[in-house]
């Protein structure tokens, strides 16, 4: 660093500029860090979301049952139970003259003061949560709750003095809004002191829908007076201090210090940020939105079965496989599509797509042609019956062969699949997708190699492939992302075809299903 | 919860304690992060990144000097390696292409000052814009950013000098510095 850094007035304006800026991330950040450094605890979300409302529910149902104080009990005795081994920060409110004689068992005043302290925004939430969780058993709670337990106490359980179970505890205290819950029972009391809780009107003591009381207003906090020396040390709570000092200091503070020096005025250029040569709302949509080319080579397999009813059933008294000899064909799937990142680990996608499907049958030429019939049903009936055609191609069981055949039974198709992603997994540049789309397809050319209904020969007739079909598409693939907006993703696909290729009149039924690895690369707009 | 709670309970890889820490100190690091960023998307992918680094490298940290200096100096030097990483940086820094920028009026925020300078700032080309951080605000020297973003010294040197003079235009026309009557009344040799 050069030494004369700062005798240049514009580096040190510059510098002290900067360095008053700040910003608020959005929440999307901080989610993604915390995936990144606990992957498992991430899977699945949703039975963490209810596991985590369960336990709230849970938490607030105990609460109402167990933890309150019997106003004619012994305060000293409860007092005592402040002495846990918290550390924090407090700051001594100088005004605050208060009896020493009183200060090594604070009365029920202090505790009345925390809850005025929190709605005059003057204290913290850690330290009115250890206030909370000590209060005397007089204050402000049925005559018939229990006596609370000695130690760091939140909702019947007491706590481990250890740090780590503190700023959990302390946190979930926080974040469960129980907070505010009582400083409205404090304010329904003060309203009205005749008021005596009981079992009877516990709903009372915890309203639902329950918002931030509008006097918590921290924003309004004088950040220089916040420098305080420790009242809560690590040997507990020092009596002398915590009698004197007003509550008011760090937890809150470290919340509150992010919105240090911020206006209303700030805060609202923060949010509209759009005016400052930024993306527009529209831009999120456009982040979330990419376009992918794939490539899916893919070897055709197929399950081919009969349907057939009446007299003329031929093909029930054998096994059609067996009868004939079948090679899997190489097909593919080359498409174009969107994607869409509905949340941070699903994306919907749709696009264009081209299916070849193709299926191999060993069979031989005749020197002449000879008729057959192949069997169809009668839609109306449904019974089956032979329809003649003439051919030229033999099954391996007809003498008059003379030269062997590749059959080819090909597809041409076009198709729109739908579907989604979803992120498995994600660790530096590599992602772990699954996915599935459906896929509706119409069949635009082909050709199909039906066998006759004596199992002899083949007959050729484009005309019995259905037009439209529908596909169903699997697929997991490793997606690598390369710089800021290119992606590609490799993996192994399974497409599988829900109709048979046939038309519903013939006896045949084909379902083929394709077994490929995909490549595709992805960019983002 | 204190910084000293904070460090032990992310050394321990507690959530709690790292979404503190990730709390407190957040704001600034994404200030940061959006002076070299091109949008904030940007930024914010960048301070992901940073932070990350941060938790993963936490037990490094031996409480020599402030936590929050260590955290900038993480977040920065992962800014710098996404800049190059994206886009090659001497392809960034062609000083006839940046001369010819015309500021508009329009480009200019005007509410807060702090936000006025840093909007400034972002105002100019790519590699103006990080030598003038690197230098002028993170404090590097002239060799550290030339190793840091390969590039020779000397280019450092002059990329930072048409920054400011860039940037000396940008600020006079937002009001925020006055035009100096006298030659060299803000701005001295480097």
């Amino acid at each position: 660093m050069k030494n004369d850094f700062y005798d240049d007035g514009f580096e040190l304006l510059l510098k002290e500029k900067a360095d008053q800026f700040s910003m608020y991330p959005s929440k999307r950040v901080w989610h993604s860090i915390y995936n990144d450094l606990h992957p498992g605890r991430r899977w699945p979300s949703l039975a963490i979301g209810m596991l985590l409302i369960t336990s709230l529910l849970l938490i607030g149902h105990l609460n109402t049952g167990d933890h309150r104080m019997n106003p004619k009990s012994n305060n000293a005795a409860t007092i005592n139970t402040i002495n846990t081994n918290i550390i924090t920060q407090n700051t001594i409110n100088k005004t605050n003259q208060v009896n020493k004689t009183k200060a090594h068992q604070p009365p029920v005043e202090y505790y009345d003061k925390a809850f005025e302290d929190v709605i005059t925004n003057e204290t913290d939430f850690y330290t009115y949560t250890v206030v909370r969780n000590n209060r005397p058993k007089n204050f402000y709670y049925p005559e018939d709750a229990p006596t609370p337990e000695p130690g760091f106490v939140i909702d019947n359980t007491v706590v481990k003095n250890n740090e780590t179970d503190i700023i959990q505890t302390v946190d979930t205290y926080i974040k469960s809004n129980r907070i505010f819950a009582d400083i409205t029972m404090y304010r329904k009391k003060k309203a009205n002191p005749s008021v005596v809780l009981t079992k009877n009107n516990l709903q009372d003591k915890y309203p639902e829908n329950m918002g931030e009381p509008e006097a918590l207003n921290i924003s309004s906090l004088d950040r220089s007076s916040l420098t305080p020396p420790a009242i809560i040390n690590s040997k507990g709570i020092d009596p002398d201090r915590f009698a004197a000092a007003d509550i008011k200091s760090t937890l809150l503070v470290t919340k509150v210090e992010e919105k240090k020096g911020i206006t209303p005025e700030e805060k609202a250029w923060i949010e509209n940020y759009a005016l400052h040569n930024n993306k527009k709302e529209g831009s999120k949509f456009k982040n979330r939105l990419a376009y992918e080319f794939y490539v899916t080579p893919a070897v055709n397999y197929r399950k081919l079965t009969t349907k057939s009813k009446g007299s003329a059933t031929a093909f029930a008294n054998a096994d059609i496989n067996e009868v004939m000899s079948q090679k899997p064909g190489l097909g593919i799937e080359t498409g174009l599509g969107f994607t869409y990142s509905v949340a941070k680990r699903l994306q919907i996608k749709a696009g264009l797509q081209f299916n070849y499907t193709n299926y191999n049958i060993d069979a031989d030429k005749t020197n002449h042609p000879i008729i057959t019939t192949i069997l169809l049903n009668d839609p109306a009936t449904g019974y089956s019956y032979p329809a003649a055609r003439v051919t030229t191609i033999s099954n391996n069981y007809n003498a008059s062969a003379l030269q062997p055949v590749t059959l080819h039974n090909r597809t041409y198709q076009v198709s729109v699949p739908v579907g989604f992603a979803y992120k498995l997994s994600s660790e530096n540049n590599v992602d772990w997708f699954a996915g599935a789309t459906v896929q509706p397809s119409y069949v635009f050319g082909g050709n199909a190699h039906l066998i006759s209904s004596d199992l002899k020969s083949y007959v050729s007739d484009p005309t019995s492939i259905r037009s439209w079909n529908l596909n169903l598409g699997f697929e997991t693939y490793m997606n690598f992302r390369l710089g800021a907006s290119y992606n590609l993703q490799v993996g192994p696909q399974v497409r599988y075809q829900v109709y048979s290729t046939y038309r519903r009149d013939v006896a045949l039924i084909e379902k083929p299903y394709a077994i490929g690895l995909k490549f595709g690369l992805t960019k983002g707009f | 919860m204190t910084e000293e709670l904070m460090l032990i309970g992310c050394r321990k890889n507690n959530a709690a304690a790292q979404e503190a820490l990730y709390n407190r100190f957040s704001p600034r690091m994404l200030g940061v992060c959006y002076r070299f960023a091109k949008n904030r998307e940007d930024a914010e992918d960048m301070l992901q990144e940073g932070f990350i680094k941060v938790f993963t490298q936490i037990h490094q940290y031996r409480n020599e000097g402030a936590l929050e200096g260590w955290i900038r100096r993480i977040v920065v030097h992962t800014c710098i390696n996404i800049i190059k990483k994206n886009k090659k940086f001497s392809d960034s820094v062609e000083i006839s292409q940046a001369h010819n920028i015309h500021i508009r009026e329009e480009m200019i925020p005007s509410i807060m000052q702090a936000k006025q300078v840093v909007e400034s700032i972002r105002l100019l080309p790519l590699g103006y814009r990080t030598v003038l951080n690197l230098y002028a605000i993170e404090g590097y020297s002239h060799k550290e950013i030339a190793f840091l973003l390969d590039i020779e010294e000397s280019t450092s040197r002059s990329q930072y000098t048409r920054a400011k003079s860039m940037l000396e235009e940008i600020l006079i026309r937002k009001k925020i510095i006055q035009k100096p009557r006298k030659k060299n009344l803000f701005f001295g040799n480097i």
